[in-house]
């Protein structure tokens, strides 16, 4: 029984594919007479059954040696390319935490797209994500990992995409797919290289092969950032983050899974990669530089934002870049705890921001307020997710810092200074929403602000609990990934001060939050030149995507339209112009009516005869000889 | 066994051009269809009778045709024709399934695809070059008469210079395969005796040059392309199916058995060029789709890209890449016939293919939905999302050419990537936002409209999961494309390259004549 | 047409209305096939509109304050064979109505939006409060500890009592307007609006009134004293938040909050039933489709032959049901407008006539982004 339930352990991936492609009675609109809510339960149901043969593997394989399971996928010429799945507590674990998250945003869907007729779509690709997500945790294999990812962008394409009609989904859709696509290419030559150079391509036989194989630094340096090209996109780092912001177009319940766990699996393919990113002290430094650009950068972008999704989503994007971090400097540990606390809490808070939003109809936090004391399982959720994140209070966040500034790791001054201002920066940001959102006085849309039904209130209460819960894992197993303890620089001045500083640069960023002044009503903007600058400036993004438009896109759009008027005017002219003598040869072809086909064939036949004849009289001559 | 794929729809053209005058409307396109199926039937028989272990010709047919001018009637069939005649039978069917039901002049067009199908099967199943020169030229002649009289309101100019191309290209091979038949000093033009010549590289390579530009043009390659997004433009639905799904891969083919298969040395010795040349053409390709209007140039322009992946892989002239041509022209195969027929379909209710004008055709009551969503997922398909066919393709491609020329085959991925850009540009204009007044009356869409697409779209998904199903036919024979003769010069030639190019681990890079062949047990 | 004369004409730019409704006649052109599309698709709605009010009802009474209701749109009958219909959601759609009910709430206006803030309210509520969570500690810590939560929950309760008790005199309105159809009473939409307006009128002063039960015990939330009526504190508040406001779909409008798409005030909100383009219907973010598909299971015959007659046959069955729901509502429209109408439409005086001037011209202000000009000539 045991090595069943691990044996079969990929069909867990496949019971999310399973409800995928049973929701396409309703989706492809073969059933109509009925509503497409029977999809729905399938996915659930399934998601649930995924959820139970996870949990069971999971118990398991618990304390056991990793097992792998071995597809081979093709064989051709001199490559085997295999799939294998790992069957191990790391990643056993991390589909746990896929099917339950998954699990509870499905559930609260059904709450938050019930006036939705498209639900059965809606449903089919919630599945496809999932079953993406869930092979993701299992692979083992680069290339398949690379296909998954692919996957995820595709179904990110697809979920942002599902309010088609919407005119902000559709460039959403299409930058959102062609953003992560630029990583995936770059990851894909990459994986190309990596198996030319010989590498197998499971993550196992990375590791030995990276130790062994001599590269010209030039070309492990380029084969790092290839690799790291493909989980930048994904987890919205630094130059290809902008997705994530405009990816709030997309339903809240694909949001919930898209800030948690999905920006995750990114990084959970980086964490299985780092091995190669040893090869080049550049790879592992470009690790770092991004991830301390975006952590700074979306930070600040965070805490300008007017609208409730994008001032929660950018902190995604910053908490990735201390993953990036962490991946950088080999702690991959600390890397995966952070990924762990990181997505429960996101998630929930994304599940709090759904339900606001379904009730006022609104995403603007200066028309909101007042909404504490009617909606307390929102409340709770927001202020438990919020708290679980920063460095303030003793939940998920706080002890994987912990963790990581404990003297175990190597922990340099500036990674300190960069973990205390996106937590000041974080805090604050998070305050100021609170503030906007739930304190105050009631505005117009938010004066009847019922608490959500249970289909929405019931995962976001099971979140909280699991988010309160979810300390336990960094205090009990910190250790994933390495099987000794590391220690590193131990008892400095550094490591005792750090846990109190980070909690106390917490606790500023809360002071300033609820001291700063907040603007309600529509969107006013600071009065103040200078204020309102920066304001602008963080808001939009840094205009990035101004600089973007101005510089990556109209150079291919200006390249592209000069390629296709060369291509009009000099290619099709000139050869055109070779061709002349044949045209004048063939001027009577150049009538066209139907009636006078007679003779065209007998034209064309007529001219193949002559080459033929040519070609006897010169084979002939040739035989002659 | 094999003349049967001639012979039969000849006489099935035949048959369908003598028909009676009255009844001809109602009966001209069931005969085409049966002999279509039948076809597409008997190729499936081929198919497994045919033993994928065993390298070489197989079923092969000969027969003395003109002894004076060495003209032999030789057919026969290996792993490199095998996966095209499938195509070729199945886009047949597909493309008379997708007929208006309603055509002009039913007998001679019905006539003219069957007589199309004529030409492509026997190009693929010639070993002689001559009877290959002739189905070559036989072909474009049904698909003259079906662009001009059958086409767009452009279509005498689009025929025409499709005609003058395609006639430029087959003096440039007759020319090349007069050469090597004269310079070489053989009676006749038997393939397989052609291929132990041993030319000088210079005569070769002259040789090479001109069946390079003839079938260059042919499939196209950049700058000798231009006919093609014409021709597509105005040709009806199911000739630009024909057109990108196989009548393209005559002239890769053509390049693949005999530019490869002939010339080795020189082919070796122009290989950096040729992949250069590749790049060139995908990247040229994908940049012109960026900027078209016309869903049905951006994928005919994309035609144009993904062809030269074709390029890559031949000039790498590894096992692996070579093997990778194959998927790949039965991978582009698939995905263009897929998408023209969706593209039609879309032409055909709506009444336009511009990207500016088409909008929320995703809407599912009023617009496409269905159409829509097949055509997201063939453009899904074209751009190399893995789960499909064209994924394996392009990565056995890119993987089978890396180790020998990688810069090449890296700007050929930009290019991949660059797919999608066009196509997501054209996919979010046409079928998102919001459906205009406009376009709130079209006609319903049948599900015998839907049919092929649907069909084609679940052989791109299965070969894309499971490509040994495609892979197992060309598996061992694709080696004797290289193996057999020349090797000894191939391998000079081509082990400094790759040498140079990776120098500790070179068993890809290695061309396949060192490796054993073994068989491989299916 | 004497009265316009004398008026002198309108400078509004939908003053073609304004005449039309001065005349006595509806915002709808009459065509007899408007009169088998109108009168069809509201005999269709009334049987919809009953269903969704019983169940408004139902709930307002049965699952009050209940965190769980899992057989809220049983109506209290739960027996396996429903059960297996509901998961096929082979069912009325009640999500709709819910979301009716919280777009009203949501946009409040009227006399029962008032009255919920009154102490009054407040103090009959708190009391049913107390009845409910009696012996529930849970409850009751979250009831300290969150005051206002179970009081806005009683809120949205009254909003179901509210509408179930409006769409239910809708529903009987629609029905009855479908019997004298079929009998040869109607023949034109100006009898179509006369008919509405009639019944709107007669239940005008019809009191809105609520209680529940909790333990056998019956408490009033809305005590007839309250004196709220069914036309000035439901039907016209009604009109307001569904026909006229509505709220952004998801489907095609961008919530974010820099996209500015969405007005500041609710009362610039132009989203409602008379405004929204009914070719989206059947996309995804549209909530009205689970109304049309509601009633095309009770087209009555003669309206689905027409529709199936259409180039699309069935497959664009819920456009055409909106297209037609919209014109119908418009008739509803009408005759709120007449009926509200400060001075009789045929009135002689000029002063009456200005008066009815102005009051035309005003709505016809909110009705310039409308699909009114759509409706006339398809």
């Amino acid at each position: 029984m045991t090595q069943f339930l691990l044996q079969t352990i990929w069909w867990v991936p496949g019971y999310a594919l399973l409800g995928a492609i049973l929701t396409l009675p309703w989706s492809t609109g073969i059933v109509r007479r009925t509503g497409p809510r029977p999809a729905a339960y399938f996915n659930l149901f399934l998601t649930v059954l995924s959820f139970i043969h996870g949990s069971a593997a999971f118990i398991l394989i618990w304390g056991q040696e990793p097992q792998q399971l071995v597809f081979h996928w093709l064989q051709a010429a001199d490559l085997d390319l295999t799939l294998t799945l790992e069957i191990s507590p790391v990643s056993l674990g991390a589909m746990e935490i896929v099917t339950a998250i998954s699990l509870l945003a499905q559930l609260f869907a059904l709450g938050y797209m019930e006036k939705d007729w498209a639900l059965a779509r809606f449903y089919s690709m919630m599945g496809f994500f999932e079953a993406a997500l869930l092979a993701i945790a299992l692979s083992d294999s680069l290339l398949l990992s690379y296909g998954l990812l692919e996957m995820l962008t595709l179904s990110t394409y697809f979920l942002v995409g599902f309010w088609y009609a919407q005119p902000l989904v559709v460039t959403a859709a299409r930058d959102a797919f062609l953003t992560k696509r630029v990583g995936d290419i770059l990851l894909f030559m990459g994986l190309v290289a990596l198996s030319s150079y010989g590498a197998g391509l499971n993550f196992s036989e990375l590791a030995d092969w990276s130790e062994t194989y001599p590269l010209s630094p030039l070309t492990s340096a380029l084969l790092g950032l290839a690799l790291i090209a493909g989980p930048t996109g994904k987890c919205a780092q630094f130059p290809l983050n902008l997705w994530l912001d405009e990816a709030m177009e997309g339903p809240n319940p694909a949001s919930i899974m898209r800030n948690s766990i999905v920006v995750s699996a990114g990084a959970y393919v980086l964490i299985k990669l780092q091995p190669v990113f040893t090869l080049s002290p550049i790879s592992s430094d470009a690790l770092i530089i991004i991830g301390s650009v975006t952590a700074i950068g979306t930070s600040l972008m965070a805490i300008a934002q007017i609208d409730i999704k994008r001032a929660i989503s950018h902190t995604t994007s910053a908490y990735l870049g201390l993953v990036f971090i962490a991946v950088g400097l080999g702690q991959v540990d600390i890397a995966l705890m952070l990924l762990f606390t990181h997505a429960i809490a996101k998630a929930l808070m994304f599940m709090s921001v759904g339900s606001i939003i379904s009730t006022v109809s609104d995403q603007n936090m200066g028309e909101m307020g007042g909404l504490w004391s009617r909606m307390p399982a929102t409340t709770m959720a927001f202020v438990v997710g919020a708290a679980s994140l920063v460095v303030i209070l003793p939940l998920g966040t706080f002890w994987t810092v912990q963790r990581w500034v404990s003297g175990l790791w190597q922990v340099s001054p500036w990674l300190f200074a960069i973990l205390l201002f996106v937590n000041a920066t974080t805090a604050f940001g998070f305050t100021r929403v609170f503030r906007l959102v739930f304190l105050g006085e009631p505005q117009l849309k938010t004066r009847r602000a019922p608490e959500v039904a249970w289909q929405m209130a019931l995962p976001m209460v099971t979140l909280t609990v699991m988010t309160l819960l979810s300390p336990v894992v960094p205090l009990r197993w910190s250790l994933w990934l390495s099987t000794t303890t590391p220690l590193a620089n131990g008892d400095t001045l550094l490591i005792r001060l750090a846990l109190p500083l980070l909690v106390l640069s917490g606790g500023v960023g809360v002071v300033l939050g609820a001291t700063t002044q907040l603007r309600r009503g529509g969107w006013v903007r600071p009065t103040q030149v200078s204020f309102r600058f920066v304001q602008d400036l963080l808001a939009y993004d840094f205009y990035i995507e101004r600089l973007y438009d101005l510089t990556v896109v109209s150079a291919v759009s200006v390249l592209s339209r000069v390629t296709a008027w060369f291509d009009r005017f000099i290619v099709d002219g000139f050869v055109n112009l070779v061709g002349l003598a044949a045209v004048m040869g063939g001027e009577g072809l150049k009538y066209s009516s139907s009636g006078r086909s007679q003779s065209y064939v007998l034209t064309i036949l007529v001219g193949i005869g002559l080459l033929f004849l040519l070609a006897m009289g010169w084979t002939m001559n040739w035989s002659l000889l | 066994m094999l003349s049967v794929l001639i012979w039969v729809p000849l006489v099935g053209a035949i048959l369908i051009s003598l028909l009676p005058d009255k009844p001809a409307t109602s009966l001209a396109r069931p005969v085409a269809l049966t002999v279509a199926l039948g076809l597409l039937v008997w190729t499936t028989v081929l198919g497994v009778q045919f033993d994928p272990g065993q390298p070489g010709m197989q079923f092969t047919e000969y027969l003395v045709w003109i002894e004076t001018i060495g003209l032999n009637y030789h057919l026969g069939v290996d792993g490199l024709s095998l996966p095209l005649l499938c195509l070729n039978a199945l886009l047949t069917v597909i493309a008379i399934w997708s007929s208006d039901r309603t055509i002009l002049r039913p007998r001679f067009y019905y006539a003219l695809i069957l007589l199309l199908n004529v030409g492509v099967s026997g190009a693929f199943l010639a070993q002689d070059l001559l009877l290959f020169f002739l189905f070559y030229e036989l072909e474009l002649i049904p698909l003259y008469f079906l662009i001009i009289i059958w086409g767009g309101p452009q279509r005498g100019y689009a025929a025409t210079k499709f005609l003058i191309y395609t006639a430029i290209s087959g003096a440039l091979i007759l020319a090349s395969f007069l050469g090597v038949v004269w310079l070489s000093g053989v009676s006749s033009f038997d393939y397989e005796p052609l291929r132990s010549q041993t030319l000088p590289l210079g005569a070769q390579t002259i040789l090479l040059i001109g069946l390079l530009l003839g079938f260059g043009i042919k499939i196209p390659f950049f700058p000798l392309h231009t006919w093609l997004p014409d021709a597509h433009v105005e040709a009806s639905t199911p000739v630009s199916v024909l057109l990108a799904g196989v009548l393209l891969k005559v002239g890769t083919y053509g390049l693949l058995r005999f530019g490869v298969g002939l010339f080795l040395d020189a082919w070796v010795y122009l290989a950096p060029w040729l992949a250069g040349w590749a790049a060139v053409s995908a990247l040229y390709g994908a940049s012109c789709a960026i900027a078209q209007q016309d869903m049905k140039k951006v994928v005919a322009y994309s035609s144009i890209a993904h062809m030269a992946f074709i390029l890559l892989g031949a000039s790498a002239t590894t096992r692996l890449s070579l093997l990778a041509t194959v998927c790949q022209m039965v991978s582009h195969g698939l995905i263009s016939a897929l998408l023209f027929l969706l593209v039609g379909v879309v032409a055909k209710k709506t009444g336009s293919r511009d990207v500016n004008y088409l909008r929320g055709l995703l809407n599912p009551e009023k617009g496409l939905p269905l159409i829509g969503s097949l055509m997201i997922l063939g453009v899904m398909a074209g751009a190399g999302i893995p789960g499909m066919v064209g994924f394996v393709a392009e990565f056995l491609i890119f993987r089978g050419s890396f180790p020998i020329f990688p810069v090449q085959t890296l700007l050929c991925m930009v290019g991949t990537g660059l797919t999608a850009v066009y196509f997501l540009l054209m996919i979010n204009r046409v079928f998102f936002g919001r459906l205009p007044v406009e376009l709130a009356n079209l006609p319903r869409v049948q599900w015998g409209d839907r049919l092929p697409s649907v069909a084609l779209a679940l052989l791109i998904i299965a070969l894309g999961i499971q490509p040994n199903w495609l892979i197992r036919w060309s598996e061992p024979q694709i080696a004797t494309l290289v193996t057999d003769y020349g090797q000894g010069k191939a391998l000079r030639e081509s082990l400094p390259i790759a040498a140079v190019l990776n120098a500790p681990n070179v068993p890809v890079a290695v061309p396949p004549s060192v490796l054993p062949v073994a068989p491989i047990e299916n | 047409m004497v009265s316009t004369r004398k008026l002198g004409s309108s400078k509004h730019p939908l003053a073609e209305y304004v005449y039309r409704l001065e005349s006595g006649n509806a915002l709808l052109p009459d065509s007899p096939e408007n009169v088998v599309e109108v009168v069809g698709i509201l005999k269709s709605y009334g049987v919809v509109l009953d269903a969704y009010s019983r169940n408004l009802i139902y709930t307002s009474e049965h699952q009050f304050l209940v965190l769980f209701p899992f057989f809220k749109y049983f109506n209290g009958d739960v027996s396996w064979a429903r059960l297996v219909r509901h998961w096929m959601h082979d069912r009325i759609n009640f999500e709709y109505a819910e979301y009716c009910m919280r777009t009203m709430l949501w946009h409040g206006g009227g006399g029962l939006d008032g009255y919920l803030d009154s102490p009054e309210f407040t103090a009959l509520a708190r009391t049913v409060i107390q009845a409910k969570i009696k012996g529930n500690v849970l409850l009751q810590s979250l009831d300290r500890l969150f005051p206002d939560f179970l009081l806005e929950q009683v809120r949205q309760y009254t909003y179901y009592s509210g509408l179930g008790q409006f769409w239910r005199v809708m529903s009987d309105m629609f029905l009855s307007l479908s019997d004298r159809y079929d009998q040869g009473e109607i023949q034109s939409i100006p009898a179509v609006v006369q008919h509405i307006l009639n019944g709107l009128v007669e239940a005008a002063n019809q009191p809105i009134t609520y209680h529940v039960k909790v333990d056998n015990q019956t408490y009033p939330i809305i005590p007839e004293s309250a004196g709220l009526t069914f036309l000035s504190d439901t039907a016209v508040p009604y009109v307001e938040a569904v026909f006229f406001r509505g709220t952004p779909f998801p489907g095609t409008v961008s919530y974010n909050a820099q996209a500015n798409q969405i007005p500041f005030d609710q009362s610039d909100f132009t989203y409602g039933a008379l405004y929204a383009d009914p070719l989206p219907i059947g996309g995804s973010g549209i909530p009205p489709t689970q109304l049309m598909q509601d009633m095309s299971h009770y087209l009555p015959e003669y309206l689905h032959e027409v529709y199936r007659r259409g180039l699309r046959e069935e497959d664009d069955l819920r456009v055409k049901i909106c297209q037609s729901f919209q014109k119908s509502m418009f008739c509803v429209t009408t005759a709120a407008i007449l009926g509200l109408m400060p001075h009789p439409a045929d009135t002689t005086n000029p002063e009456e006539q200005r008066a009815n001037r102005t009051y035309l011209e005003k709505w016809m202000d909110r009705l310039v982004p409308s699909q009114l000009t759509v409706i006339q000539d398809s």
